[in-house]
């Protein structure tokens, strides 16, 4: 009892204390040399950023599991710690990279983050269409409420906040790429392929309803068409369809008459989706493909395209592939494939650009 | 037996919701070291140690994900296919380690057995001996697991 009395005490003591001398002050962050923004002390990085409403891209809001909102800390901001460094390579570390979310605001700091991000914003939304690509992707609708309209750059993503519901005590942002038509400002598209036991898309599925409100930030990413000329070839599986149907929108409103090639890998027939609007890209673009590409057939399926993996069609049909820009959406796995198989057909680096699911 | 603050603050990351939907947990009541030694009487009572269904779990997933998500033969017994989602998962541990969200599904080719793991499922056996708890969606029986993969 004495023993306990003595704990209790001591634990009061030391929340007092706390408040009183490690109360920190006011602290001034620059950023980019430029900004300064006067912020409470004590909070963390990321925290203190997202309060003046400078949105750094985190899937797991601020719980340093995800290791996304990485920016440069030139001055204040003390040593890496140990939940920071699984997320670091060691050139990021002597380069002074941090966790925004991990980083405490104790004193003023410097630091550096890409200037588009000043770009992102919060948005309310109503979730309007929720639409079964297959039997584990959908697609969802959402329109803009306040703001009410959304610009982004084609082939870019959007966080989607998972609020807190019957299977998930915290509220996480996933990302997800945006699909729909770019012209369209007054709403977003998502698609969505389901994850055992993910947060999020456990919500999306499971919780999500027509009408619902939903907070999105964004938009983030740097995946975009160039302004080449160059023919395009699109490779992409699953869920890696958004960005890729965004990019066709977008050719199609500006006119592009750009040679494109679209290899879409999908598991089984059923697994194909949104192959009408493909076939009308077909129609409506001056120069579009779309090489649908099924690995496995059923007993009574029938499929008259490519079979086998997505890989081995692009190596098999992609014409001059010398002269070509390749466009990748889709996972670790199927990016890796297909590296190999461009950097054999000839095309280097610079000319090959993905949204890898990392 | 009194759990140390460690203990107990792990305890409270497994069953929360902070790194998957419904924890990792379940609805086992036992505590995790409870779940973690009858797991390992389990596994070393048919001669076998977390460690090598970890190897043999590993080499599965290894050879499936050339598949690019289509179904592999791993040998004349088992066929596999590799799901990879968006992002990566840490380990509910205190220690680095973060993992890609991909599952393994596994078939038998002569009976209906299935199992599936994620890259998380791998590490948790082979450094942590935890096949998580019962009723949780990624909990892996041993017994069951055994059968299928060797």
């Amino acid at each position: 009892m004495v023993i306990s009395s003595i704990g209790a005490l001591l634990a009061l003591l030391l929340t007092v204390a706390d408040l009183f001398f490690a109360a920190y002050g006011p602290s001034e962050i620059t950023i980019n040399k430029e900004k300064k923004l006067t912020v409470p002390g004590g909070q963390t990085l990321l925290s203190a950023l997202t309060a003046e409403k400078i949105f750094i891209p985190s899937a797991c809001g601020g719980r340093g599991t995800c290791g996304l909102c990485k920016l440069r800390v030139t001055k204040g901001a003390g040593l890496v710690l140990p939940t920071e460094e699984p997320f670091l390579t060691h050139e990021e570390i002597e380069s002074n990279v941090r966790l925004a979310c991990q980083v405490k605001v104790r004193a003023d700091l410097d630091i550096e983050i890409p200037p588009e991000l000043f770009a992102i914003r919060r948005y309310t939304c109503t979730c309007t269409a929720i639409i079964d690509l297959t039997h584990d992707i959908r697609q969802f609708r959402f329109k803009m409420i306040e703001p009410e309209t959304i610009d982004y750059i084609p082939g870019q993503y959007i966080q989607l906040l998972a609020p807190v519901y019957e299977k998930s005590s915290e509220e996480v942002y996933r990302a997800y790429s945006m699909s729909g038509d770019p012209a369209d400002k007054t709403a977003i598209e998502v698609i969505i392929k389901l994850v055992p036991g993910g947060i999020c898309t456990t919500y999306c599925f499971e919780y999500l309803k027509p009408g619902d409100r939903v907070m999105l930030n964004g938009p983030y990413g740097r995946f975009r068409l160039s302004d080449s000329d160059a023919p395009v070839v699109f490779i992409a599986g699953g869920s890696g369809m958004a960005p890729i149907k965004c990019l066709l929108h977008h050719m199609k409103n500006t006119g592009s008459t750009r040679k494109a090639t679209y290899f879409f890998g999908a598991k089984t027939p059923r697994d194909l989706f949104l192959t009408d609007l493909m076939k009308s890209f077909e129609a409506e673009l001056h120069d579009f493909t779309f090489v649908p590409v099924v690995a496995e057939t059923r007993p009574g399926e029938n499929f008259s395209g490519e079979r086998g993996l997505v890989t081995e069609a692009v190596r098999r049909r992609l014409e001059k592939p010398e002269s070509c820009e390749a466009y990748l959406c889709g996972s670790p796995g199927m990016i890796d494939a297909a590296l190999e198989v461009l950097h054999e057909l000839g095309i280097d680096d610079g000319r090959i650009f993905y949204d890898k699911f990392e | 037996m009194k759990k140390s603050p460690q203990l107990e603050k792990l305890e409270e990351v497994l069953r929360s919701s902070k790194l998957v939907a419904g924890g990792f947990m379940g609805t086992d009541s036992r505590s995790v070291t409870e779940i973690i030694d009858a797991d390992a009487a389990a596994v070393a009572k048919l001669g076998y140690t977390p460690g090598r269904l970890a190897h043999r779990m590993k080499q599965i997933t290894d050879a499936a994900v050339k598949g690019l998500g289509t179904t592999v033969k791993i040998d004349d017994r088992i066929q596999a296919a590799v799901i990879e989602a968006k992002g990566s998962i840490v380990c509910p541990w205190p220690h680095p380690g973060h993992f890609h969200k991909r599952v393994t599904a596994v078939k038998s080719l002569d009976s209906a057995r299935t199992s599936r793991w994620s890259d998380l499922n791998i590490h948790l056996i082979e450094k942590h001996g935890f096949f998580e708890g019962k009723g949780s969606p990624y909990r892996i029986e041993p017994n069951d697991l055994i059968e299928l993969i060797f």
